[in-house]
């Protein structure tokens, strides 16, 4: 299906304060693919977000989901093919109960009130917060905040999912939870994170990112095993592949 | 910093208690925002004086408090959370207005008069506010506003403040914690940081409603708040309405008290 593929073409961007962030990106991810992107702090992950989302605009270069630019024009019709979960559920949870804000997108599509109470029952049946459907936003853990927000975004039924650290401040099993959530999709996944290991068990492809280029962009489990190239970009190879600690064997 | 925490978790008492299905919580939030007001402003209504007309409107909130089966003693706390306001307000009126007022035989000045009159008036007015609030919940209350034309702007400013009060707080909040573990034996905070800490913290409130608002167009916000349907105003609601209007225009032109009381004597003779 051609209307799930997301390309980025010459993709460039400097914010008014003349910081170029982005210069020069280039990629296409097709449908069912999953794709982590990396990078060092500051090296323009989010910034790229924000321009796929159409937050930003580019000033130079394009963004096409499926065949369509993103432009003002089209953006309500972008929006509901890609849905982005946030890096902290507190900016995204705005209404007063879990209900209210997963219904909040499909209102905002003037959908009818029984398809929207199917849509939202579903999401939070989807990612197992049902229990929490009355419960105010602020009242919930961080995985539970997390999940909700997640199913603000499944309620608006996109056909990708951008992801901005999904593990961030999540404690080990609440993590688990998250990524085996999320491994359960079969959307179009976009995922940014610090957390490589979670990158190397669910992304096929990983793109790194280097001061707002493209330093490397192929199949997970070659790049993230690269010492070099993660060493040159301001990473590290996955935990799980290093050393172990204890009896000191070499992994990689 | 407890104390801050912890008013944050009684602050949603009232959405809780809204959440629950009595009589008066089933009524449309219409008709609860309508009859409110209405209630208001026959309460404000009165004149300085005349405390006696007022006592009969007593009846309302204690109706809404025993149908809606709410916990008087929580909501009587926040009710006394105004009162210095209040207080500041009239104290100063058995000061000024010295001329004398006989009840029952006995000599008081007009101004305790007056001062009784603001706390009572005060009392029913935010009473009835809380009470509004408790059995309809924020939400439904918006919605009710919209449907009243109150401009989508107003609304919109009203739920997404009541909303991020939390939110601001636990930011103080960790902010205070951060400023009293490295100002040990100190009360409060020094006046020479108050000015970057107040500025801190209106810089975060701009970034996070820059992120929310981002936020909320990724999810196809357009500028019109959707509360999802309403159901139909039914006849029990309207009836309601006409009932509480009816009763408060009758306390409004008689002196309900006083009838009673003349009808109790005129008996007893």
């Amino acid at each position: 299906m051609s209307h799930h593929k997301l390309e980025v073409k010459d993709l460039h961007y400097s914010y008014p304060d003349g910081h170029k962030a982005v210069k020069g990106m280039s990629f296409c991810i097709h449908h069912g693919e999953s794709v982590g992107i990396i990078g060092a702090n500051g090296a323009g992950k989010s910034t790229l977000l924000m321009l796929l989302m159409g937050v930003l605009f580019p000033s130079q270069g394009e963004v096409c989901v499926g065949d369509v630019h993103v432009t003002k024009k089209t953006l309500p019709m972008i929006r509901q093919s890609l849905g982005m979960v946030f890096q902290d559920p507190d900016d995204q949870l705005f209404m007063n109960t879990v209900y209210d804000d997963v219904a909040f997108g499909p209102r905002n599509y003037k959908l009818d009130e029984k398809e929207v109470e199917k849509r939202v029952l579903n999401a939070l049946e989807l990612v197992g917060i049902l229990h929490l459907k009355d419960r105010a936003p602020f009242k919930l853990s961080g995985g539970e905040k997390r999940a909700a927000a997640i199913a603000s975004v499944l309620s608006m039924q996109p056909d990708i999912l951008i992801m901005d650290e999904p593990t961030a401040a999540l404690d080990p099993k609440s993590r688990r939870k998250v990524m085996e959530l999320l491994t359960s999709f079969k959307h179009t996944k976009v995922i940014t994170s610090h957390d490589l290991d979670m990158i190397f068990e669910m992304c096929d492809r990983t793109i790194v990112i280097k001061n707002g280029e493209i330093a490397a962009d192929g199949v997970t489990s070659e790049i993230l095993v690269n010492a070099e190239l993660m060493d040159a970009c301001g990473l590290e190879i996955p935990l799980a592949l290093q050393n172990c600690p204890v009896c000191g064997i070499t992994k990689v | 910093m407890a104390n801050i925490m912890n008013s944050l978790y009684n602050m949603r008492l009232l959405d809780d208690l809204s959440r629950q299905e009595t009589v008066i919580h089933k009524l449309h939030p219409l008709i609860k925002l309508l009859t409110t007001v209405s209630y208001l402003t026959v309460v404000v209504s009165f004149g300085r004086y005349e405390i006696g007309g007022l006592l009969s409107l007593f009846l309302y909130p204690v109706m809404v408090f025993t149908l809606g089966e709410l916990p008087v003693k929580p909501i009587f706390l926040r009710i006394l959370l105004v009162s210095p306001f209040i207080i500041g307000i009239g104290i100063l009126n058995p000061f000024f207005d010295h001329q004398i007022y006989l009840l029952g035989g006995i000599e008081i000045s007009r101004g305790w008069v007056t001062f009784l009159a603001i706390l009572i008036k005060s009392g029913l007015t935010v009473t009835a506010a809380l009470l509004l609030i408790a059995t309809t919940g924020m939400d439904r209350l918006a919605g009710a506003l919209r449907m009243m034309k109150i401009p989508r702007i107003f609304v919109l400013q009203l739920l997404l403040t009541y909303r991020y009060i939390s939110v601001l707080m636990e930011e103080v909040a960790r902010t205070l914690r951060a400023y009293s573990l490295r100002a040990p034996r100190q009360k409060g905070v020094h006046r020479s940081a108050w000015g970057s800490l107040a500025g801190q913290l209106i810089l975060r409130t701009f970034d996070r409603a820059q992120r929310i608002y981002e936020a909320m167009c990724l999810r196809g916000f357009t500028g019109e708040y959707h509360t999802g349907g309403f159901k139909e105003i039914r006849v029990w609601d309207l009836s309601y309405f006409i009932g509480w209007v009816f009763f408060f225009a009758v306390a409004r032109m008689y002196n309900i008290p006083m009838l009673i009381g003349s009808l109790i004597t005129g008996v007893i003779r």
